[in-house]
């Protein structure tokens, strides 16, 4: 046997005692899932039964007490996690239900994309994406303080910022909500369009094209995409965000639509941006406009306007806001100390 | 225990943007990495077919839930229909390579070098079925195998999603031997579709005509000659020069790849390091970048000097690697690895 051929021998082992491994982890894992799925049926199904006893029980009470100061009573769903149908190794946990957690906002993070060397998109009349978008978030931020919303802002002048600088500085603000305001650019210049990106997996190689676009000097390593992916999923930040993208994109198109009749509607999209795989809280990005078409630069330009997709934005936090909580604010929110 | 002919031994090589395929029927076939599946059954009486593949499936996009379902060469996390997309893939692959009726295929399939386990787990669940027997192994490595560069060889293979680095020192290559960056060929797409964008706003093209100009001219150091390519600007086709943007798109992989190649080389073994530096070979796509090897090897120089060079047949390379290792592995092995 020739050196080479040894060699090769050898390596092949290594190859295959690998793949061995792997099938054995698979054989090893769905064994221990399903001796989990019979170890949990009967106590879930007896937890199941318990609390629809609780949910019952706390209706009729509520009825008979006349419906009073509500309960403090964290209710559980009778369909839990632990109900997953577990038949393979790779199932991924049933989302928790955000309905169980009663969380309200109390601080908004805007990110006004881009800044600094980094223009972002231009039009042909030389207007920057990174001056729309820090402009429309100072015009946010007076809308949501007026209502007594605290708010943080990524950038307050014209300065660059990494991506992940960006999601650092929202988790270090511990913000409620976090969103982020871009301007469009797409190769169809006879387009107008707005959009509401929250965070999943990309639907198409377009949104893909945006994300791969919008992650640009992300900041991140190598290192860190694993913990950054097993955020992606995480299911109750990405239903609130897709609630919370619902909300802004209805309100923003309606907004807009009055004074841009061509403006078309190009829905709630998931993708996976790096900026939102990041942060900890809710969030989404939005594209207010497209500066790549000449008719939405001209409007960009001018001060009403950004007025406008400013307020409509705050209108769809409104909105899921208001949504969120038990009795919808009329007045303004009580401010806090020092804030 | 099934005797050669009636066993097809094949090496696939799963790539982000193309897949390869090479058989022991002597079949070797490429496609882009897209499957598509007619949205509607209007879409599907134009398309005629039930799904699509390669660059048929791009070509009809606007008719196809389109899907490139490969991460930097893995299954994206967390989404069925990508999973169900590199199943048909692989399948697609098979069915190209012809095995006769009641042939079984015995596959190796290459990935990125640090694939996480559980994505190859993933892999092996979306195989299930299609092969009879499956082998996982790094792309690197396939390759590394297929030209007998077994012992004291550095492999750098420049894919579309990520750039593979494997140091074979005669043993199964380990964790502490592979690197895998992002700066890959999708990163030079981007790079240059944002330089071209600024150097001519007025232009309009698509990713895939940038990869296309990429593919035909990509180049670092001194120009070959002034690259143009023709894009619509109002409508016409106009001729446009991106000499520059190409160079300054490609030369952002110049220093991420140097550094890791210094990096990795620096934990060779003493002795053994010069033999490594005179044997490092490029493969993938990225390889066939102009003037990369010589830049590298400058790098190199100042180290005590080495030689790069890129191999021969950088879209099959993996491929003809997994079928070697096919080939060689014995079938008690394969029997370890059926199912």
């Amino acid at each position: 046997m020739t050196e080479m051929q040894r060699l090769k021998k050898e390596m092949l082992r290594g190859a295959v005692r690998e793949n061995v491994e792997l099938l054995d982890d698979r054989v090893y894992l769905e064994r221990r899932f399903r001796r989990a799925e019979k170890r949990w049926r009967w106590p879930v199904r007896v937890l199941s039964a318990a609390a629809a006893a609780v949910v019952i029980f706390l209706s009729v009470n509520a009825v008979s007490t006349g419906g009073g100061e509500k309960p403090e009573v964290l209710v559980v769903t009778p369909r839990t996690a632990f109900q997953a149908p577990l038949s393979g190794p790779h199932q991924a946990p049933r989302a928790i239900a955000p309905a169980l957690f009663s969380l309200e906002v109390g601080k908004v993070v805007l990110d006004p994309g881009h800044g600094g060397a980094d223009p972002g998109a231009s039009a042909a009349s030389g207007l920057a994406e990174k001056e729309v978008t820090l402009d429309v978030a100072r015009r946010l931020r007076a809308l949501l303080e007026d209502a007594r919303y605290k708010v943080a802002m990524t950038r307050e002048g014209d300065r660059g910022l990494v991506l992940r600088d960006r999601a650092t500085f929202a988790n270090a603000e511990r913000g409620d909500l976090f969103v982020s305001i871009h301007v469009n650019s797409i190769p169809r210049k006879d387009a107008r369009a707005v959009e509401t990106y929250f965070l999943g997996a990309a639907d198409g190689p377009q949104i893909e094209e945006v994300a791969s676009l919008e992650n640009r000097e992300s900041g991140y390593a190598l290192s860190d995409f694993r913990r950054l992916l097993e955020g992606v999923y995480a299911g109750v930040r990405q239903e609130e965000s897709r609630r919370l993208a619902g909300e802004v994109q209805t309100s923003l198109f309606a907004g807009l639509h009055e004074a841009n009749r061509e403006l078309l509607d190009r829905g709630v999209k998931s993708a996976p941006l790096a900026v939102l795989i990041g942060t900890e809280m809710p969030g989404i990005l939005v594209e207010v406009s497209c500066v790549s078409n000449e008719e939405e630069a001209r409007l960009l330009a001018r001060a009403d306007y950004r007025q406008r997709i400013a307020a409509s934005i705050f209108q769809g936090l409104r909105s899921y806001m208001d949504s969120r909580e038990p009795a919808p604010r009329t007045a303004g929110r009580k401010k806090e100390k020092g804030s | 225990m099934a005797g050669k002919k009636d066993l097809l031994h094949v090496g696939i090589d799963l790539g982000t943007s193309r897949s390869a395929i090479a058989a022991s029927n002597g079949s070797r076939h490429v496609v882009e990495s897209y499957v598509g599946w007619p949205v509607d059954m209007v879409a599907r009486k134009v398309v005629k077919k039930s799904i699509l593949f390669g660059r048929e499936a791009l070509d009809s996009r606007p008719m196809l839930d389109l899907h490139r379902p490969l991460e930097r060469g893995l299954i994206k996390e967390g989404s069925e229909k990508d999973e169900a997309a590199v199943r048909e893939l692989i399948k697609h692959l098979i069915s190209l390579a012809a095995p006769a009726d009641g042939q079984k295929v015995n596959a190796v399939v290459g990935v990125p070098a640090e694939a996480l386990r559980v994505s190859r787990q993933n892999l092996r669940t979306a195989v299930k079925g299609v092969a009879d027997a499956l082998m996982i192994v790094s792309e690197p490595f396939a390759v590394a195998y297929g030209m007998d560069a077994l012992l004291h060889t550095m492999i750098i293979d420049i894919g579309a999603g990520t750039t593979d680095f494997c140091v074979m020192n005669g043993r199964y290559p380990t964790e502490d031997d592979q690197r895998t960056l992002t700066n890959a060929g999708d990163s030079v797409d981007d790079q240059l579709m944002m330089l071209v964008k600024a150097r001519h706003p007025e232009a309009r093209f698509s990713i895939h005509m940038i990869r296309e100009w990429k593919e035909a001219h990509a180049y670092v150091g001194e120009s070959p000659g002034p690259v143009q390519v023709t894009a619509p600007v109002g409508g016409k086709p106009t001729l446009l020069d991106i000499t520059s943007e190409m160079r300054k798109a490609c030369e952002s992989l110049v220093a991420p790849l140097s550094e890791t190649m210094l990096d990795l080389l620096s934990r060779v073994e003493p002795e053994f390091q010069e033999k490594v530096r005179r044997n490092v070979l490029l493969a993938g796509g990225g390889s066939q970048i102009r003037g990369l090897a010589g830049v590298l090897e400058k790098t190199l120089a100042d180290v005590g000097g080495g030689s790069v060079r890129p191999i021969e047949d950088p879209v099959f390379a993996g491929a003809i690697g997994g079928l070697s290792i096919a080939l060689d592995a014995p079938g008690e092995d394969w029997e370890q690895l059926a199912g």
